[in-house]
């Protein structure tokens, strides 16, 4: 027999087809000794199952069983738990972000800065009982180093001699 | 001076009522009323001790999350049941993905050993003890596969419709009356089968 017929004897004993169908099976099933015996075992199941399921009662107590499930809402309803050092944590993402600022604020100052770089820098950096000043003229294309010695000052409060450079105590080079 | 309410006395509508509006005592008496139905269940579904017990226990906890969305249309057994029917179809789901070679599914598609069973006369439930019976239809149905235990358990017991089923397993309504079939066939081998035995 066909699975689509044999499916089809089990829909009309289930109640899922149109009375015009199952008056069909009905009268194939009376006069067919196969679908006949196909539809007594299937009846035969079906009836048999109906109010017969084994009730398995829960292995625990109804105390213990209700303080597992009491528990488990109590614990869903918490608010997300915070640890007492989150204020530490959130200091960490601040700086982090402040240090991405800087870096940003940085980079920005130096692009503009060059963009509208004067013909010429100074710099000046002093050392323990040193002085170094860098000139360079974009113009000229120069640059021009000058070292100065103050350790003879020490405890004047004097520079050794002013910033204006001589042959002495300065170094030119040409880029 | 209110008192509280007596719960064991108090009618389910009544106990629903309170608990919907967080009433935990309440809400107690209800699981105490129902633990077992919905236990048995979860464990003629999935047939592990343990997975029933802790789908269960998920089914109650989210019966109490959506406890505001019980209208009453069905009773509130009835209600539960379809939460935890649900969590075990979700499980049941996640176990064959797992599977990497689905024996069941082989059996399925070609109607696996059903197709080759003659059928079974006379009746191998006959003249048995209610308490008998059930204990070999329990039987029985430990042996099928979960996919014919399911469509059995939701359509003898649940007694839901072909496309209710369908729409629960999300599979077609051809596969619902597939696997109820073939399902039918095991179980009525299954249960000549420990006819036999009992006799032998």
């Amino acid at each position: 027999m066909k699975h689509e017929l044999e499916v089809r004897i089990q829909a009309w004993l289930d109640g899922e087809v149109s009375d015009r169908e199952g008056a069909r099976i009905a009268e194939w099933v009376a006069r067919d000794a196969e679908a006949g015996a196909l539809a007594a075992e299937l009846r035969t199941v079906r009836k048999a199952m109906a109010d017969n399921e084994l009730i398995v009662p829960l292995p625990e107590t109804r105390q213990f069983h209700w303080s597992k499930i009491e528990r488990q809402i109590q614990r869903e309803a918490l608010p997300p738990h915070r640890s007492p050092f989150s204020w530490l944590a959130g200091w960490r993402r601040f700086r982090i972000a402040l240090a991405g600022v800087t870096v940003l604020t940085c980079v920005l100052t130096l692009t503009v800065r060059q963009m509208h770089r004067p013909t010429f820098d100074e710099i000046s950096a002093t050392g323990e009982g040193m002085e170094a000043v860098t000139f360079h003229d974009q113009s000229a294309e120069m640059t021009v180093v000058w070292l100065q010695d103050n350790s003879q000052t020490s405890g004047t409060g004097q520079p050794a001699k002013t910033s204006v450079p001589d042959e002495s105590n300065s170094d030119i080079e040409l880029e | 001076m209110s008192t509280d309410p007596d719960y064991p006395a108090s009618a389910e509508a009544e106990l629903v009522r309170l608990a919907q509006k967080g009433d935990m005592a309440a809400f107690e008496e209800l699981v105490a009323r129902h633990r077992d139905k919905i236990y048995a269940r979860a464990f003629s579904m999935m047939r592990n001790e343990d997975e029933a017990l802790d789908l269960s226990q998920d089914a109650w906890v989210k019966g109490w999350r959506r406890l505001e969305q019980f209208q009453g249309d069905s009773s509130f057994v009835t209600w539960m049941t379809r939460i935890v029917i649900n969590l075990c179809l979700d499980q049941l789901r996640k176990q064959k993905r797992q599977r990497t070679d689905s024996i069941d599914a082989f059996e399925e598609d070609g109607g696996g050993i059903e197709r080759q069973m003659p059928v079974v006369t006379p009746n191998p439930t006959e003249g048995l003890e209610r308490t008998e019976l059930r204990q070999r239809i329990d039987r029985a149905l430990a042996q099928l596969s979960h996919e014919h235990r399911t469509v059995l358990v939701l359509h003898e017991f649940e007694e839901l419709e072909y496309k209710e089923i369908a729409r629960r397993m999300k599979c077609s309504i051809g596969t619902v009356m597939s696997r109820l079939f073939y399902a039918r066939r095991r179980m009525a081998s299954l249960l000549a089968g420990l006819k036999r035995e009992n006799l032998e």
